[in-house]
């Protein structure tokens, strides 16, 4: 492991992540699994968290995220190196959460007693309680996160948690600036709605 | 684009704190117009404070090791399965031409069992086909269905 992580400093501090994510990209292709875990070190985190704002749930992340690399493993000859990765990991992870969800609706609509099952499956990581330090407030809003459609939680997430840029939001999300700050105007007013509901409010 | 659109992209700004001081004494003469944006700007800065204090659990390191390794153990099996299914398709290859040969079209045979076996073979290779072709759609539909970008 001491030498995995001394590879990916190296990696790192060397060249431009562009650069690197290309070059790993490149030994990835050629099967080199060296490589692939270099690149899974490099991004789980991310990919984990960002997985875990659009589902909800620590199982669910934990399984999309890896779910996402191995997907990206699969396809790697396909990558183009002259473009970013994370853009292209993220739409397959996005449309990986985005199953998950309609999936999760799907089972909640025709079952409840599968969704009392789900919610006892749920680890102690899973359960919404253990993934913020939080307020009553706090919950409140992380409760109303998981309620918006997927594009508002999306720009939410990652405006929020993921501390991007508009920048780096729009070229990860395919769409131009102005779109960014439009969604993330009508996200937040989509929240604040849910969150001045019934027995809700942000105080 | 409307002047409420660009009004709307503007408060995103404002929330973010991506304004010049300027644009800043610009932006809030223009919101003092509209009653309806100052109280969905006065919202949205109340929300914008609550999310900047909130903080996803960091995961243990002890978790994180094994994220690799589950990862690892599904490309693993993976290409395990790829090559039990090319040696199978090998295997099922040669036994076809056998069968074919060295059974069904041999004379000294019964007909009466050549054609049992040649229409029982027949009838195990259409539902393999169609087992088959039913998974490669239900394959196709779910990848790409919720494609959007």
């Amino acid at each position: 492991m001491d030498t995995l992580v001394a590879e990916l400093v190296q990696a790192t501090v060397k060249r431009p992540a562009a650069d690197q994510d290309a070059g790993l990209l490149a030994e990835c292709a050629r099967g080199k699994t060296r490589a692939f875990h270099l690149l899974v070190e490099k991004y789980k985190r991310r990919a984990y968290y960002v997985a875990l704002g659009l589902v909800g749930s620590h199982d669910d992340a934990w399984d999309l995220s890896q779910e996402a690399f191995i997907r990206v493993w699969k396809g790697r000859r396909r990558f183009d190196p002259a473009r970013p990765f994370w853009p292209w990991f993220y739409a397959v992870l996005a449309n990986l959460c985005k199953n998950c969800l309609r999936d999760r609706e799907v089972r909640v609509r025709h079952a409840e007693e599968v969704r009392s099952r789900e919610e006892g499956r749920r680890t102690a990581l899973g359960n919404p309680e253990a993934i913020l330090h939080e307020t009553e407030t706090q919950k409140r809003v992380w409760d109303g996160i998981q309620k918006l459609p997927f594009k508002f939680r999306e720009i939410i997430i990652l405006r929020h948690f993921q501390d991007m840029c508009y920048e780096d939001i729009a070229q990860q999300l395919g769409i131009p600036e102005g779109s960014v700050m439009s969604r993330l105007f009508h996200a937040r007013k989509k929240l604040r709605e849910i969150l001045e509901g019934p027995e809700q409010g942000v105080r | 684009m409307s002047d409420k659109d660009k009004l709307a992209r503007e408060v995103s700004r404002y929330v973010d704190g991506l304004m010049s001081s300027a644009e800043e004494r610009e932006f809030l003469q223009l919101i003092e117009r509209d009653s309806e944006l100052k109280a969905e700007l006065a919202a949205q800065r109340k929300l914008k404070e609550v999310t900047d204090g909130m903080n996803l659990v960091q995961l243990p390191d002890k978790i994180w090791d094994g994220y690799w390794k589950g990862i690892y153990r599904q490309i693993e099996r993976g290409a395990g399965w790829l090559f039990l299914s090319a040696g199978l398709i090998i295997l099922l290859s040669f036994g076809a031409f056998h069968f074919t040969s060295d059974f069904l079209l041999n004379p000294e045979e019964p007909l009466i069992a050549r054609l049992g076996m040649g229409v029982g073979a027949l009838g195990i290779i259409i539902l393999l086909v169609s087992i088959a072709r039913e998974r490669y759609f239900a394959r196709r539909h779910e990848r790409y269905e919720e494609v959007e970008r």
